[in-house]
Protein backbone atom coordinates (compact mmCIF):
# COMPACT_ATOMS: atom_id res chain seq x y z
CA UNK A 1 0.00 0.00 0.00
CA UNK A 2 1.01 3.25 -1.07
CA UNK A 3 1.17 5.94 2.21
CA UNK A 4 -0.54 8.98 1.20
CA UNK A 5 1.96 10.93 2.49
CA UNK A 6 5.95 11.20 3.58
CA UNK A 7 7.89 13.10 6.03
CA UNK A 8 11.74 12.67 6.07
CA UNK A 9 13.88 13.97 8.06
CA UNK A 10 18.03 14.22 9.00
CA UNK A 11 19.96 15.27 12.25
CA UNK A 12 23.27 14.73 13.04
CA UNK A 13 23.72 14.62 17.04
CA UNK A 14 27.59 15.01 18.97
CA UNK A 15 26.41 11.24 20.64
CA UNK A 16 28.07 8.41 20.25
CA UNK A 17 25.89 5.71 17.93
CA UNK A 18 24.87 3.78 21.40
CA UNK A 19 24.00 6.73 23.19
CA UNK A 20 21.33 7.72 20.61
CA UNK A 21 20.52 3.84 19.78
CA UNK A 22 19.79 4.02 23.55
CA UNK A 23 17.33 7.15 23.69
CA UNK A 24 15.14 5.61 21.29
CA UNK A 25 14.86 2.38 22.64
CA UNK A 26 15.27 2.66 26.21
CA UNK A 27 11.43 3.31 27.15
CA UNK A 28 12.72 5.04 30.55
CA UNK A 29 15.06 7.10 27.64
CA UNK A 30 12.05 7.58 25.15
CA UNK A 31 9.85 9.43 28.04
CA UNK A 32 12.59 11.93 28.92
CA UNK A 33 12.53 13.21 25.39
CA UNK A 34 9.50 11.73 23.21
CA UNK A 35 7.75 14.93 23.84
CA UNK A 36 7.09 17.12 21.10
CA UNK A 37 6.93 20.30 23.69
CA UNK A 38 4.30 20.75 25.72
CA UNK A 39 4.04 17.36 26.22
CA UNK A 40 4.65 14.37 29.35
CA UNK A 41 4.64 10.90 28.26
CA UNK A 42 3.19 8.94 31.10
CA UNK A 43 3.66 5.64 29.52
CA UNK A 44 5.81 4.16 27.54
CA UNK A 45 6.60 0.29 27.14
CA UNK A 46 9.16 -1.14 24.63
CA UNK A 47 8.89 -4.66 23.95
CA UNK A 48 12.45 -4.78 21.65
CA UNK A 49 11.90 -7.28 18.60
CA UNK A 50 10.27 -7.36 15.42
CA UNK A 51 6.77 -8.25 16.46
CA UNK A 52 6.88 -6.61 19.75
CA UNK A 53 5.23 -4.10 20.53
CA UNK A 54 5.91 -0.29 21.01
CA UNK A 55 3.31 1.88 23.08
CA UNK A 56 3.45 5.33 24.15
CA UNK A 57 1.02 7.84 25.43
CA UNK A 58 1.45 11.55 24.91
CA UNK A 59 -0.30 13.94 27.37
CA UNK A 60 -1.44 17.31 26.84
CA UNK A 61 0.57 20.05 28.98
CA UNK A 62 -0.43 22.83 30.86
CA UNK A 63 0.75 25.22 27.46
CA UNK A 64 -1.80 23.17 25.25
CA UNK A 65 -4.46 25.25 27.09
CA UNK A 66 -7.92 23.85 26.25
CA UNK A 67 -6.36 20.64 25.37
CA UNK A 68 -4.85 20.36 28.45
CA UNK A 69 -4.99 16.82 30.06
CA UNK A 70 -5.57 15.12 26.64
CA UNK A 71 -4.15 11.68 25.86
CA UNK A 72 -2.51 11.20 22.55
CA UNK A 73 -1.73 6.90 22.52
CA UNK A 74 0.34 5.43 19.73
CA UNK A 75 0.01 1.71 19.29
CA UNK A 76 2.95 0.28 17.53
CA UNK A 77 4.05 -2.62 16.49
CA UNK A 78 8.68 -3.02 15.08
CA UNK A 79 8.84 -4.10 11.78
CA UNK A 80 12.68 -4.17 12.01
CA UNK A 81 15.09 -3.93 15.20
CA UNK A 82 18.77 -4.23 13.95
CA UNK A 83 20.49 -2.54 16.98
CA UNK A 84 22.15 0.34 16.07
CA UNK A 85 21.19 0.42 12.75
CA UNK A 86 17.69 0.55 11.97
CA UNK A 87 14.65 0.66 13.55
CA UNK A 88 11.09 0.37 12.12
CA UNK A 89 7.60 0.08 13.17
CA UNK A 90 3.92 0.89 12.26
CA UNK A 91 1.41 2.03 14.40
CA UNK A 92 -1.91 3.73 15.49
CA UNK A 93 -1.95 6.89 17.10
CA UNK A 94 -5.08 8.32 18.14
CA UNK A 95 -7.11 10.85 20.56
CA UNK A 96 -8.29 9.29 23.19
CA UNK A 97 -11.76 9.06 23.41
CA UNK A 98 -12.26 9.46 20.14
CA UNK A 99 -10.02 6.74 18.15
CA UNK A 100 -12.61 6.31 15.39
CA UNK A 101 -12.54 9.85 14.30
CA UNK A 102 -9.11 11.17 15.34
CA UNK A 103 -6.56 8.13 14.23
CA UNK A 104 -3.70 8.20 12.00
CA UNK A 105 -1.98 5.35 10.72
CA UNK A 106 1.50 5.54 10.03
CA UNK A 107 4.77 3.85 9.83
CA UNK A 108 8.20 5.44 11.06
CA UNK A 109 11.52 4.37 9.59
CA UNK A 110 14.93 5.20 11.82
CA UNK A 111 18.25 5.47 10.51
CA UNK A 112 21.34 5.30 12.59
CA UNK A 113 24.64 5.64 11.14
CA UNK A 114 28.43 6.47 13.01
CA UNK A 115 29.77 9.77 11.28
CA UNK A 116 33.34 10.70 12.27
CA UNK A 117 32.24 10.07 16.14
CA UNK A 118 28.90 11.86 15.46
CA UNK A 119 25.79 9.98 14.65
CA UNK A 120 23.04 10.84 11.94
CA UNK A 121 19.47 9.78 11.99
CA UNK A 122 17.17 9.17 9.01
CA UNK A 123 13.48 9.58 10.00
CA UNK A 124 11.09 8.50 7.22
CA UNK A 125 7.62 8.68 8.34
CA UNK A 126 4.17 7.96 6.28
CA UNK A 127 0.92 8.27 6.82
CA UNK A 128 -1.45 5.81 5.10
CA UNK A 129 -4.97 6.54 6.91
CA UNK A 130 -6.17 9.21 8.79
CA UNK A 131 -9.64 9.59 10.41
CA UNK A 132 -12.36 11.86 9.74
CA UNK A 133 -11.42 14.50 11.80
CA UNK A 134 -7.51 15.02 12.02
CA UNK A 135 -7.48 17.92 10.32
CA UNK A 136 -9.10 19.02 13.40
CA UNK A 137 -6.17 17.63 15.36
CA UNK A 138 -3.83 20.02 13.35
CA UNK A 139 -5.95 22.57 14.49
CA UNK A 140 -5.56 22.07 17.79
CA UNK A 141 -1.72 21.55 17.69
CA UNK A 142 -1.86 24.88 16.05
CA UNK A 143 -3.48 26.55 18.63
CA UNK A 144 -1.15 25.07 21.51
CA UNK A 145 1.53 26.09 19.43
CA UNK A 146 0.28 29.79 18.78
CA UNK A 147 0.00 29.75 22.83
CA UNK A 148 3.42 28.62 23.15
CA UNK A 149 4.91 31.68 20.79
CA UNK A 150 2.78 34.09 23.11
CA UNK A 151 4.65 32.48 26.20
CA UNK A 152 7.66 32.98 24.60
CA UNK A 153 7.31 36.54 23.99
CA UNK A 154 5.50 36.95 27.46
CA UNK A 155 8.91 35.94 28.54
CA UNK A 156 11.09 37.56 26.38
CA UNK A 157 9.16 40.72 27.11
CA UNK A 158 9.94 40.17 30.90
CA UNK B 1 -24.80 13.80 -2.57
CA UNK B 2 -22.66 12.37 0.21
CA UNK B 3 -20.66 14.91 2.01
CA UNK B 4 -17.71 14.20 1.57
CA UNK B 5 -16.03 17.76 1.56
CA UNK B 6 -12.84 19.04 3.18
CA UNK B 7 -12.04 15.86 5.08
CA UNK B 8 -8.30 15.40 5.27
CA UNK B 9 -8.54 11.83 4.84
CA UNK B 10 -10.52 11.79 1.47
CA UNK B 11 -8.21 14.85 0.70
CA UNK B 12 -5.33 13.02 0.99
CA UNK B 13 -6.94 9.93 -0.53
CA UNK B 14 -7.94 11.48 -4.16
CA UNK B 15 -4.18 12.97 -4.03
CA UNK B 16 -2.55 9.23 -3.43
CA UNK B 17 -3.28 9.20 -7.57
CA UNK B 18 -0.72 9.89 -9.89
CA UNK B 19 -2.66 11.30 -12.45
CA UNK B 20 -4.93 13.07 -10.25
CA UNK B 21 -2.07 14.44 -8.64
CA UNK B 22 -0.67 15.41 -12.03
CA UNK B 23 -4.09 16.96 -12.66
CA UNK B 24 -3.84 18.97 -10.06
CA UNK B 25 -0.24 20.11 -10.58
CA UNK B 26 -1.26 21.71 -14.28
CA UNK B 27 -4.75 22.91 -12.03
CA UNK B 28 -2.30 25.37 -10.02
CA UNK B 29 -1.27 27.53 -13.10
CA UNK B 30 -4.90 28.32 -14.65
CA UNK B 31 -8.38 26.84 -14.93
CA UNK B 32 -8.85 24.55 -17.88
CA UNK B 33 -12.06 22.81 -19.42
CA UNK B 34 -12.69 19.00 -18.89
CA UNK B 35 -11.74 18.75 -22.60
CA UNK B 36 -8.09 20.37 -21.82
CA UNK B 37 -7.85 18.51 -18.63
CA UNK B 38 -8.31 15.13 -20.39
CA UNK B 39 -6.08 15.93 -23.56
CA UNK B 40 -2.63 15.24 -22.23
CA UNK B 41 -3.91 11.77 -21.56
CA UNK B 42 -5.93 10.58 -24.73
CA UNK B 43 -3.40 8.28 -25.46
CA UNK B 44 -3.70 6.27 -22.57
CA UNK B 45 -7.00 7.22 -21.06
CA UNK B 46 -11.04 7.95 -22.25
CA UNK B 47 -12.68 10.73 -21.56
CA UNK B 48 -14.75 8.91 -19.08
CA UNK B 49 -11.67 7.67 -16.94
CA UNK B 50 -10.54 11.51 -16.85
CA UNK B 51 -13.91 12.31 -15.73
CA UNK B 52 -13.77 9.85 -12.48
CA UNK B 53 -10.45 11.16 -11.56
CA UNK B 54 -12.37 14.50 -11.52
CA UNK B 55 -14.91 13.54 -9.97
CA UNK B 56 -13.22 12.50 -7.13
CA UNK B 57 -10.84 15.61 -6.57
CA UNK B 58 -14.27 16.99 -6.38
CA UNK B 59 -15.93 14.70 -3.66
CA UNK B 60 -12.91 15.74 -1.82
CA UNK B 61 -13.26 19.42 -1.95
CA UNK B 62 -9.75 19.67 -3.84
CA UNK B 63 -11.09 21.32 -6.91
CA UNK B 64 -14.63 22.58 -8.35
CA UNK B 65 -16.20 22.26 -11.52
CA UNK B 66 -18.74 24.96 -12.70
CA UNK B 67 -20.36 25.36 -16.18
CA UNK B 68 -19.67 28.09 -18.89
CA UNK B 69 -21.91 27.56 -21.39
CA UNK B 70 -21.57 24.25 -22.99
CA UNK B 71 -18.27 24.19 -21.18
CA UNK B 72 -17.24 22.71 -18.06
CA UNK B 73 -14.46 24.62 -16.21
CA UNK B 74 -12.41 23.00 -13.07
CA UNK B 75 -10.59 24.99 -11.67
CA UNK B 76 -8.72 24.21 -8.11
CA UNK B 77 -10.38 24.64 -4.46
CA UNK B 78 -7.83 26.40 -2.16
CA UNK B 79 -9.41 25.90 1.64
CA UNK B 80 -9.01 21.62 0.71
CA UNK B 81 -5.44 21.82 -0.07
CA UNK B 82 -4.72 24.94 2.55
CA UNK B 83 -6.37 22.01 4.89
CA UNK B 84 -4.23 19.32 3.57
CA UNK B 85 -0.95 21.34 3.86
CA UNK B 86 -1.51 22.83 6.80
CA UNK B 87 -1.65 19.11 8.77
CA UNK B 88 1.32 17.72 6.71
CA UNK B 89 3.11 21.23 8.42
CA UNK B 90 1.76 20.15 11.91
CA UNK B 91 2.80 16.51 11.59
CA UNK B 92 6.51 17.77 10.42
CA UNK B 93 6.87 20.01 13.18
CA UNK B 94 6.07 17.51 15.26
CA UNK B 95 8.87 15.36 14.21
CA UNK B 96 10.80 18.56 14.16
CA UNK B 97 10.70 19.15 17.74
CA UNK B 98 11.19 15.62 18.70
CA UNK B 99 14.04 15.39 17.19
CA UNK B 100 15.52 18.92 18.50
CA UNK B 101 13.90 17.48 21.77
CA UNK B 102 16.29 14.45 21.56
CA UNK B 103 19.30 16.59 20.56
CA UNK B 104 18.81 18.50 23.99
CA UNK B 105 18.47 15.24 25.66
CA UNK B 106 21.55 13.51 24.72
CA UNK B 107 23.33 16.99 25.33
CA UNK B 108 22.13 17.03 29.33
CA UNK B 109 23.24 13.37 29.57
Amino acid sequence: MEPIKEVALERTYEAPLESVWQAWTDPAKLKQWWGPDNVTIPTCEVDLKVGGKFYIVMEAGEAMGPYKGTLWPMQAEFTVVEPNAKLAYKANAWTEGAREDFSIDQTTEVVFAEEGGKTKVTVKASIYKLGPKAGMAAEGMQAGFTQQLEKLSAFLAK
Amino acid sequence: MVEYKGKLDTIFGSLSDPTRRDIVKRLAHQELTVSEVAKPYARRMSLAAVSKHLQVLERSGVITKRRVGKQQIVALSPPALKDASKYLEQYKKLWEERLDRLEKFLKNK
